[in-house]
C-alpha cells in the first residue's frame, strides 16, 4: 500500500525526511506517531502528492502519488487543520465532492452529515473545529477511496470532538473496507485506532510494524543497578532508566523470555513509543546506541 | 469543474457584471451625445474656415472625456489581474484549501486549466465588451480627430484591450502561484502590468512592423500644421506633424530639425527664430517664427506607419499579448504540479 525507498525531502538545507524506507501492507489502520516537526506531515504530503520528494521513491497503491485522476480517486486525504472553503455551505462542499469525483457516494455523504448533526445550509466558515473536521472527513471518505490519509486531523480538537472524530473515522474505514494512515502526536489517538504503528522521529523512522508484533517483541526488564550491562546477544536496549537501587530498560528481542536473565514485563504502547522517541532525541551520551537503531 | 468554477467566481462575476452594466449605460448615453454633437458639427460645416472651427470645437468638447475613459479602460485589465488573477491560486494556498481541492479526482493541472479558462474568458469578455462600447461611442470623434494610433487611443479601441485583459489575468495568476500570498501578489501584479502598459506602446508597438521613412521639408506651411515647436531644453524639435497626403498615418519617430547637409540645426539659430524672428506679419500657428525657420531650408526625417496598417497593428498587438499570456499560462500549469 505504501512503499518508500530512500525517501528524502529537504527544505533548503533542513532535512524533513532522510532516507526513509517503509513498506506498509494494505488493509491496515496505520498510526504515524512522532513529536512535532518530526516529518509526519512531510511524509503524508508526499504520500498524497502535495509535495515531491527531493530524492528516493514513494509508491502509493502501486503508483506514483497523485499520478492521474484515476489514482487521485483511490486516495482520500484530510489535511492538517482540515481546510474547507469558508464561504461554501456544507451542501456546497458535498456538491464539490460530487462534481469532482466520479466515484462519489452522495448517499453515504448525506447520511454522515445528518448523523454528525451538520446543517447542510451552514457556511463552513461558521463551523466549529470538530464539525469542520467531520465535514472534511466526509468529503474524503465519500469518494470511496481505497486509502484514507489523515494528517493530524484531530490535533486542534477538544477531547470530546476528537473522540467523535476518531469514531467516525473508524466507521468510515470499516464501511469502505479501506486502509488508512493517521498521523498524530497524541499517542492515545493512535492506541485507540491503529493496528500498525510507525514511529517517526528526527526525520527518520525509528520503528515500524504491527502493533501486536511490536508489543510482543518489546519488554521491560528490571534489574539491580548496573546489571543491565550484561545482556545476551539479540537483545537491543531502547531506553534505560536508572533509579536508586535498580535499573529498568525497554528492550527489543525475539528471544523467548526464558533466555532473558532478568524479569521481563510487558510494555505498553506508550512506553514503547516514548522509548524510541527518547532514544532518537537523546544527546551524545547514547550516541553509541543510536548506531544500533534499526528501522 | 464547471460548477466549482462558477461557485468560486460568482461573486466576482456579479461585481464585474454590475460594473459592466453601469459603464455600458454611461457609454450608450455618451455615444448618443457624441452623435448629436457630430450632427450639429456637420450641419455647421459650411465653407473651409467655419468647418475647421466647428471641427475643433467638436473635438475639444469630447477630447478630455474620451482620454479619461481610455485611461479608465486601461485600468480594467490591471484590476482584473489584481482581483481575479492574483487570488486565483494564492487565496487557495493561503486558506489551505488547495489541500482539499487538489485531492479530489481531478489532477492539479486540469484544475488550473479549468479555472484559468473560466476566469480568463470572463476577463476577456468583460474587457472586450467595454472596449467595443467605447469604440462605438467614440467613433464619430475618432473619425474627425483621426488619431487612431495615439498612444492611449490605440490601446482603448477595438480588440487590443482583450489581449491586455488576458495577459494581466495570466500574470496575476502566475504571480499568485509564485508569491503564494494574495496581497503581495496583487501589488506585484498591478505594478508589473502598469510597467508593461507603459513600455509596450513606446518601446514595442512602433517596431511591430517595419516603418516607412520620409523626409519632410520644413516650409512655413508645414511648420504651422505642427502641434508643438521647440522644447524647454532648447532642442530644435517639432511635434504633431502630419504626413502630406496621408493625414491618418502614424508618425512613430520624428528627428530634430536638420539642415540640408543632414546635421541637426544649431540650437542658437533655431531659438533665435523662435524667440526674436524678424517681423513679417505672417499668420498661422507659429507666425513669424515659421517664416524665419522656413528660410533656413530645414527638414525632419520621420518614420511612419500608413493608416491602412491600423488593423494589422491591432491584430499584432493583441496577438502579442495573447501569446505572452498563453506562455505564462503554460508556465503556471507546469509549475502548479510542484506548488
Amino acid at each position: 500500500m505504501l512503499r518508500a525507498e530512500g525517501l528524502t525531502k529537504r527544505y533548503g538545507r533542513r532535512e524533513a525526511l532522510s532516507g526513509v524506507d517503509l513498506n506498509v501492507p494494505a488493509g491496515r489502520v496505520v498510526g504515524l506517531v512522532g513529536p512535532n516537526g518530526a516529518g509526519k506531515s512531510t511524509l503524508l504530503n508526499l504520500a498524497c502528492g502535495l509535495q515531491e520528494p527531493t530524492s528516493g521513491s514513494l509508491r502509493v497503491l502501486g503508483s506514483r502519488p497523485a499520478a492521474s485522476a484515476a489514482h487521485l480517486a483511490r486516495v482520500g486525504f484530510v489535511a492538517q487543520n482540515t481546510p474547507v472553503y469558508p464561504s461554501f455551505s456544507v451542501a456546497d462542499h458535498l456538491r464539490l465532492g460530487a462534481r469532482l469525483n466520479p466515484s462519489w457516494d452522495q448517499g453515504l455523504a448525506e447520511r454522515r452529515i445528518t448523523q454528525v448533526g451538520l446543517d447542510p445550509g451552514q457556511k463552513a466558515g461558521r463551523l466549529s473545529g470538530g464539525q469542520r473536521a467531520q465535514l472534511a472527513l466526509t468529503i474524503a471518505a465519500a469518494k470511496r477511496p481505497e486509502l484514507l490519509i489523515f494528517d493530524e486531523p484531530a490535533a486542534a480538537l477538544d477531547p470530546l470532538a476528537r473522540q467523535g472524530f476518531l469514531v467516525s473515522l473508524l466507521e468510515f474505514v470499516a464501511e469502505l473496507g479501506a486502509s488508512a494512515v493517521l498521523s498524530s502526536h497524541l499517542l492515545s489517538d493512535i492506541e485507540q485506532a491503529c493496528d500498525h504503528l510507525i514511529v517517526l522521529c528526527d526525520s527518520r523512522i525509528q520503528v515500524a510494524g504491527e502493533v501486536r508484533d511490536l508489543l510482543a517483541a518489546h519488554h521491560r526488564l528490571v534489574a539491580p543497578r548496573g546489571e543491565l550491562d550484561r545482556l545476551p546477544a539479540g537483545v537491543e536496549v531502547i531506553r534505560t532508566e536508572h533509579h536508586a537501587r535498580s535499573s529498568s530498560a525497554v528492550v527489543r528481542t525475539d528471544l523467548p523470555p526464558s533466555e532473558i536473565p532478568f524479569r521481563a514485563e510487558p510494555v505498553t504502547l506508550e512506553e514503547l513509543v516514548l522509548g524510541y522517541m527518547w532514544r532518537a532525541t537523546a544527546p551524545v551520551a547514547v550516541a553509541g546506541e543510536e548506531a544500533r537503531c534499526s528501522g | 469543474m464547471f460548477w466549482l468554477n462558477w461557485r468560486q467566481f460568482r461573486l466576482q462575476a456579479l461585481v464585474g457584471a454590475l460594473g459592466l452594466a453601469l459603464v455600458a449605460v454611461y457609454l450608450l448615453y455618451l455615444g448618443m451625445d457624441i452623435r448629436d454633437a457630430y450632427d450639429a458639427y456637420r450641419s455647421r460645416c459650411t465653407g473651409p474656415a467655419g468647418c475647421a472651427q466647428a471641427g475643433s470645437q467638436f473635438q475639444s468638447a469630447y477630447k478630455n472625456t474620451l482620454l479619461f475613459l481610455a485611461g479608465g479602460l486601461g485600468l480594467i485589465p490591471v484590476i482584473i489581474g489584481m482581483f481575479w488573477g492574483a487570488p486565483l491560486i494564492a487565496r487557495e494556498l493561503e486558506l489551505g484549501t488547495h489541500r482539499l481541492v487538489w485531492n479530489q479526482s481531478v489532477t492539479r493541472r486540469r484544475w488550473l486549466i479549468g479555472r484559468m479558462a473560466f476566469v480568463g474568458v470572463a476577463a476577456m469578455v468583460l474587457t472586450g465588451l467595454i472596449a467595443l462600447l467605447l469604440t462605438w461611442a467614440a467613433s464619430p470623434y475618432d473619425h474627425v480627430a483621426s488619431d487612431r494610433f495615439g498612444t492611449v487611443e490605440f490601446g482603448a479601441r477595438n480588440i487590443a484591450p482583450i489581449g491586455y485583459a488576458f495577459l494581466a489575468f495570466a500574470l496575476g495568476t502566475i504571480v499568485g502561484l509564485l508569491v503564494r500570498r494574495t496581497l503581495p501578489a496583487m501589488a506585484i501584479t498591478g505594478v508589473v502590468f502598469l510597467v508593461v502598459q507603459f513600455a509596450v506602446p513606446n518601446l514595442v508597438r512602433p517596431h511591430l512592423m517595419a516603418p516607412e521613412t520620409a523626409s519632410l521639408p520644413m516650409t512655413a506651411q508645414a511648420i504651422n500644421q505642427a502641434k508643438n515647436l521647440g522644447s524647454i531644453t532648447g532642442a530644435p524639435v517639432i511635434g504633431g506633424l502630419r504626413v502630406p497626403g496621408a493625414p491618418d498615418a502614424w508618425i512613430s519617430q520624428t528627428s530634430p530639425m536638420r539642415t540640408a547637409d543632414g546635421r541637426t540645426v544649431d540650437e542658437s539659430t533655431f531659438n533665435e527664430c523662435l524667440n526674436a524672428p524678424s517681423k513679417t506679419g505672417a499668420g498661422g500657428t507659429f507666425g513669424d517664427a515659421a517664416v524665419c525657420l522656413s528660410e533656413l531650408d530645414l527638414h525632419v526625417d520621420i518614420e511612419y506607419q500608413a493608416a491602412s496598417r491600423y488593423w494589422s497593428f491591432q491584430l499584432a498587438e493583441t496577438g502579442l499579448y495573447l501569446l505572452a499570456g498563453a506562455l505564462l499560462t503554460a508556465i503556471a500549469v507546469r509549475r502548479v504540479r510542484r506548488a
